[in-house]
């Protein structure tokens, strides 16, 4: 029983591979063959709860109703409703250690160790699919980003991500202690989650803004320049924070290398 | 006078007398310049010592590691991979290059430094020595012959004699001057309306047609292109609409949520009523700080702020783009806009005040100057 | 004269009676060779700007073989691959061209920046050793006054070199210079039209600049800087009291060899740490910038350091301005941009006359003084750092709020507070110290060193032997004025504890020589 139900939900992950966001669509028992996000925003209003979205639902009445509230409905000053943000956002959220967050802050910061596994991720993310669907990412993402037009992201990372992410990719303050995270070790699949759903305070780049097309190659400029671009200009990049740092080390290397030695210079020897 | 007051300045020396050593020559010319030696002896009692010895490797060994370097340096600036090919490894040689070259030169140049400096402090004699003062202008001698040769030169020609000239000399000289810095003029231009009208101006770059919203590829922005919390850069449908020739036109797009969209429309200022600036839950709000001028395009999709990155003014985007916080002092003029019959958003008019930086006689709407 | 045997002494000899001959340089030369100077590290600060600035001028020229000042727009097809395609100006293309695909470009580009950096942090190290020591009092105001001129000539030199490559950062800089000169009442808008030539950006702002950054500007830096040390010649070095030291001499050692050695050795010294500088420290990393385009803007955007006290006031600033409507404005940027960079300008320069008028102080002064020595000089420099270094800190104040996780806002706020109350208390807080040296300074000369060894007395009282610097008098008591030396305060600066051995990693046997005698002379000679 045990080992027909463990590889009944094995079966349910490869198809989960498939299309993360497909849980509620399976039971309907639908066949589908072509996966447009409006396609799946028509489909989420199907009424129908699996199991995945039911273990789900557990998971969020004991760790995300208080803030979210019954249903995702929100909290006023609590947290937003989630209903609509579909299961990208969810699995964003929870796998970067965002939610559930520690405590209310201006900031939900991401952290190396998430409170839920992936695989719970994915039944919260199917049980607020089921609230009401959003978006879902290309499976095909990573070989998308391959063959990008790395250039022609960057146009597009200048106009719409270096204002709070910076030229550099290592992140940026925002008003009243919001900031807006770095790059570094970021998943192409986080970062597409991320613009599609718009956690926080970032705005939504959702397929009409930016096609999936747009998006891999922003995504491929992103990682070229957080991983790619290994600064051909020194062992010590300074954080690549520009000015800020170089003005710091001219001081705290150069001036007190040169004022040690003046001491040395004209000390009695 | 010198340190040692009670001492006796030295005598000056006959210098035609052969006897005199090499130093007492020397000396002689110290004297001349009113030095005085203190102390000077060499820096090793007894030539040749070990010790000597030791610091003479020591200096020889540094200039020797510095011509080493030097040498690296060179080898590795003609033979070192240096082209830069793209996206690399650490392991890559070519990344090296740059460290490769600062290392061998800074070590080459700090060795030699290292060496001429402890040649000075290690190997040259002690020495102290004082040298007089002569402080507090020149003797009343000099002075006064000064005095006269100028009194004598402006009597020859006559300045005083002759204020005539004077007066027709300054007066030709001035616009001489004038003539000299009036090629900079050169460099003036009207400023005319460059800082009021943009590039949504439909009279001045479109035929009066009203201008369409251009994304940076070219592409016509249509209100299905931007999904609810979302913003987009968005440029006047012109040549070069979307290039450095039309700076104060880039212009954010913001699809509102519908409760903030209706905090807007409350807020709204009448001038802006009154021209109906918004399209749905739509608004269009200039990109350029009313501050200094920096794109102000950190959205904050949640409190509903833009941030300024320059100088971290901050923006109610629910309250006509008013400054909230830091330096800024004006909204960010909102662009009042519509869909045309094809579906495409299009200006309705000009910005009705000018947006980016302000200017002594910016024009304003009474609306503005209340908040 | 006796002349010496041996070929290489009597080419020299020969050679120099040639040039003798001719330019009659056996005189001045000797009043050359001769020349003393006196020896502090403090004296050595004012070198590193001046060796920074021909490391500038080296690597400048190397970069102006390559680089165009055009901004003439190109598609950019060279070796960095997420821009290859992408439309820019030709001053940037070339900028990344020299980086990319020149042999060591962007080892010299790199070099270039450092030295930038180094040239301005020691001109304000060098001005605050200056005025806090009162070097710049009678007869060396004019020097004073040509120092704060190459500062600020360095000021805009630097900052028009980070404008010209035309990429992001260099363009946001502009844009912010030019949101400055539109906003000074009356000529705004013309200065900014003659600027760029009508509307910002133009298409002229970068030759523009490249003439004044590659000669206008560097010559008059150069003329500058040879008056600087001119006068310093001419005028001779101040130095430190001392011993024997007066304001009529100057004691230290030649020119020759010992001086001019030692320069040399730090010229080289400084090279090395730019040199090694520039390949290790990445600096100014234009490719990630992307060319400039006005609606295009990074988070934390600064200038470089000399210009972030500037960019931090206005920051800083309240949203105030003043408005006449409708037909008059007066920006926010203006005060802290205009107003507050003309008083940086005008106010250092004026401050030896202010000095003088308050002080009444008009006598030729060629000793320095201890800073505590004038508390209320030091103190008022200090509160000028602790502004300066806050308008720093608030230019970069969004790095700092991201890096250590504070609220921009508090940040902004914290800074505006800081900017109005913590220069007074820097004042007040060095005033007490100053005042606090001083006297124990003056303790020290009527008591003698503590020398921690304790004693008790038959009344049971216990209380610590002083050695006193002088014969004391029936009181224990020493009558020893302070005139400006340094005050010993430990046993072993009196040749107590002289240092047991010498030699870094193992010792070295010291034949003959006695430095604890000698030292000891110099204590002695110091009571006269």
């Amino acid at each position: 029983m045990a080992a027909s139900a463990k590889r009944r939900r094995g079966w349910r992950k490869r198809l989960g591979a498939l299309a993360r966001f497909t849980g509620a669509l399976v039971i309907v028992g639908g066949l589908y063959s072509a996966f447009s996000p409006s396609l799946y925003a028509q489909e989420a209003e199907s009424n129908a709860i699996d199991s995945e979205a039911v273990k789900g639902q557990e998971l969020y009445d004991t760790s995300c109703i208080s803030c979210h509230g019954d249903n995702g409905e929100g909290v006023e000053g609590r947290g937003p409703s989630l209903i609509g943000v579909g299961s990208a956002a969810v699995e964003f959220q929870v796998n970067t250690g965002r939610m559930p967050m520690a405590a209310q802050g201006a900031q939900a910061p991401s952290t190396e160790y998430p409170v839920f596994t992936e695989e719970e991720a994915e039944w919260l993310g199917a049980y607020i699919e089921y609230l009401g669907g959003g978006a879902g990412t290309p499976d095909d993402l990573d070989a998308m980003v391959e063959e990008a037009d790395v250039a022609a992201g960057g146009e597009l990372y200048r106009v719409n991500c270096s204002s709070c992410h910076g030229y550099a990719g290592g992140g940026g303050a925002l008003s009243s202690g919001a900031h807006a995270p770095s790059l570094e070790g970021v998943s192409n699949e986080e970062i597409y989650q991320a613009m599609l759903t718009g956690p926080q305070n970032m705005p939504v780049f959702a397929d009409n803004e930016l096609t999936p097309e747009q998006k891999a190659e922003l995504i491929a400029y992103a990682q070229y320049l957080v991983n790619d671009d290994k600064d051909p200009g020194g062992v010590f990049t300074l954080g690549r924070f520009g000015p800020a740092t170089e003005g710091l080390a001219i001081f705290l290397v150069g001036m007190t290398a040169l004022l040690l030695t003046t001491l040395w210079i004209a000390g009695k020897s | 006078m010198s340190a040692h007051n009670d001492s006796n300045p030295p005598e000056p020396v006959d210098l035609s007398n052969p006897k005199l050593s090499r130093f007492e020559v020397y000396t002689e010319g110290l004297r001349r310049d009113d030095i005085e030696i203190i102390h000077y002896e060499p820096r090793f009692a007894k030539p040749g010592t070990k010790a000597e010895k030791r610091m003479e490797r020591i200096v020889g060994g540094l200039f020797l590691f510095s011509g080493l370097f030097a040498t690296a340096f060179v080898v590795a600036y003609i033979w070192w991979p240096w082209e830069y090919e793209g996206a690399a490894t650490w392991r890559d040689l070519q990344t090296w290059y740059t460290p490769v070259l600062g290392t061998c030169l800074g070590l080459s140049l700090l060795f030699f430094a290292v060496g001429v400096l402890t040649w000075a402090k290690k190997l040259l004699p002690v020495e102290e020595l004082v040298q007089d003062r002569h402080d507090g202008g020149s003797s009343s001698d000099d002075r006064k012959i000064a005095e006269a040769t100028v009194d004598n030169m402006v009597e020859d020609i006559g300045l005083k004699r002759r204020p005539f000239l004077v007066k027709a000399a300054l007066l030709g000289a001035a616009p001489l001057g004038l003539a000299a810095i009036a090629p900079l003029g050169a460099l003036i231009k009207d400023p005319g309306d460059m800082l009021t009208v943009t590039g949504w101006n439909a009279e001045r770059h479109n035929d009066g047609e009203p201008i369409r919203f251009m994304m940076r590829d070219g592409a016509m922005v249509r209100p299905d292109m931007v999904s609810v919390g979302g913003q987009i850069t968005v440029y006047p449908a012109i040549d070069h609409g979307a290039t450095n020739q039309y700076p104060t036109s880039p212009v954010l797009l913001i699809h509102l949520r519908d409760a903030d969209a209706e905090i807007l429309r409350k807020n709204l200022y009448p001038m802006y009523q009154d021209v109906d600036a918004l399209w749905g839950n739509f608004v269009a709000y200039s990109k350029i700080c009313t501050h200094v001028g920096c794109p102000t395009s950190l959205y904050e999709q949640q409190s509903q702020r833009l941030l300024c990155p320059c100088h971290q003014s901050q923006f109610n985007v629910v309250d006509n783009a008013a400054p909230v916080f830091g330096p800024a002092t004006r909204h960010l003029p909102m662009l009042p806009f519509t869909v045309d019959e094809e579906g495409f958003f299009i200006a309705k008019s000009d910005f009705l005040v000018p947006p980016g930086p302000a200017f002594w006689n910016r024009p304003s709407l009474p609306e503005e100057d209340e908040k | 004269m006796k002349r010496r045997k041996g070929t290489s002494d009597s080419l020299l000899t020969k050679a120099g009676g040639e040039l003798d001959d001719r330019f009659k340089l056996a005189g001045p030369a000797r009043v050359l060779f001769n020349k003393v100077f006196p020896d502090h590290w403090s004296f050595l600060l004012g070198e590193i700007a001046l060796f920074s600035f021909i490391l500038l001028l080296l690597s400048g020229t190397f970069l102006a073989l390559f680089f165009e000042p055009s901004m003439v727009e190109v598609t950019y097809h060279g070796a960095y691959v997420p821009l290859q395609g992408v439309e820019m100006s030709q001053a940037y293309a070339s900028a990344l061209d020299l980086s990319f695909e020149v042999r060591g470009g962007l080892f010299m580009r790199q070099m270039h920046h450092w030295s930038t950096l180094l040239f301005m942090a020691s001109i304000l190290i060098h001005m605050l050793r200056i005025f806090f020591t009162g070097a710049f009092r009678a007869p060396r105001e004019t020097n004073w006054m040509i120092g704060i001129l190459l500062f600020w000539l360095g000021f805009f030199e630097g900052f028009f070199g980070y404008s010209l490559p035309d990429d992001g950062l260099s363009g946001t800089g502009l844009r912010i210079m030019e949101g400055m000169t539109v906003s000074i009442p009356f000529i705004g808008p013309w200065a900014s039209a003659a600027l760029f030539g009508g509307q910002f950006p133009g298409t002229s702002v970068i030759s523009m600049l490249y003439i004044i950054h590659v000669f206008v500007f560097p010559l008059l830096l150069l003329a500058l800087i040879t008056v600087h040390i001119g006068l310093v010649f001419a005028q001779k070095h101040t130095q430190w009291p001392g011993p024997g030291r007066t304001e009529h001499n100057v004691v230290g050692f030649r020119m020759f060899p010992n001086y001019v050695m030692k320069q040399i050795g730090f010229m080289l010294f400084i090279w090395g740490v730019l040199g090694a500088m520039a390949g290790l420290f990445q600096i100014n990393p234009i490719w990630l910038f992307g060319p400039y385009e006005v609606s295009v803007v990074s988070s934390a955007s600064q200038p470089d350091f000399y210009v972030m006290y500037l960019d931090g006031l206005i920051r800083l600033f309240p949203a105030w301005e003043l408005r006449i409507p409708p037909y008059f404005t007066l920006p926010p940027v203006f005060w802290p941009g205009i107003v507050g960079m003309g008083l940086s300008v005008v106010l250092p320069l004026l401050y030896p006359a202010l000095e003088r008028r308050f002080t009444k102080d008009r006598g030729h002064h060629n000793l320095l003084q201890r800073p505590r020595d004038n508390a209320g000089r030091t103190s008022l420099g200090v509160m000028v750092v602790v502004f300066w270094i806050i308008g720093v800190i608030s230019g970069g104040n969004d790095v700092f709020a991201e890096k250590f996780d504070i609220s921009l806002n508090a940040m902004t706020w914290a800074g505006r507070i800081g900017l109005v109350v913590l220069p007074i208390i820097a004042y007040y807080v060095t005033y007490r110290i100053c005042l606090g040296l001083q006297q124990h300074d003056r303790e020290v000369l009527a008591h003698g060193l503590e020398t921690g060894i304790l004693m008790r007395d038959p009344n049971g009282r216990f209380y610590e032997v002083h050695q006193p610097l002088a014969e004391p008098d029936e009181h224990g008591h020493t009558e020893l004025e302070y005139n400006g030396w340094v005050v010993p305060k430990k046993m072993n600066r009196i040749g107590a504890l002289p240092p047991a051995d010498k030699g870094f990693f193992k010792s070295i046997e010291e034949p003959s020589e006695d430095g604890r005698t000698e030292r000891r002379d110099e204590i002695e000679s110091g009571k006269h």
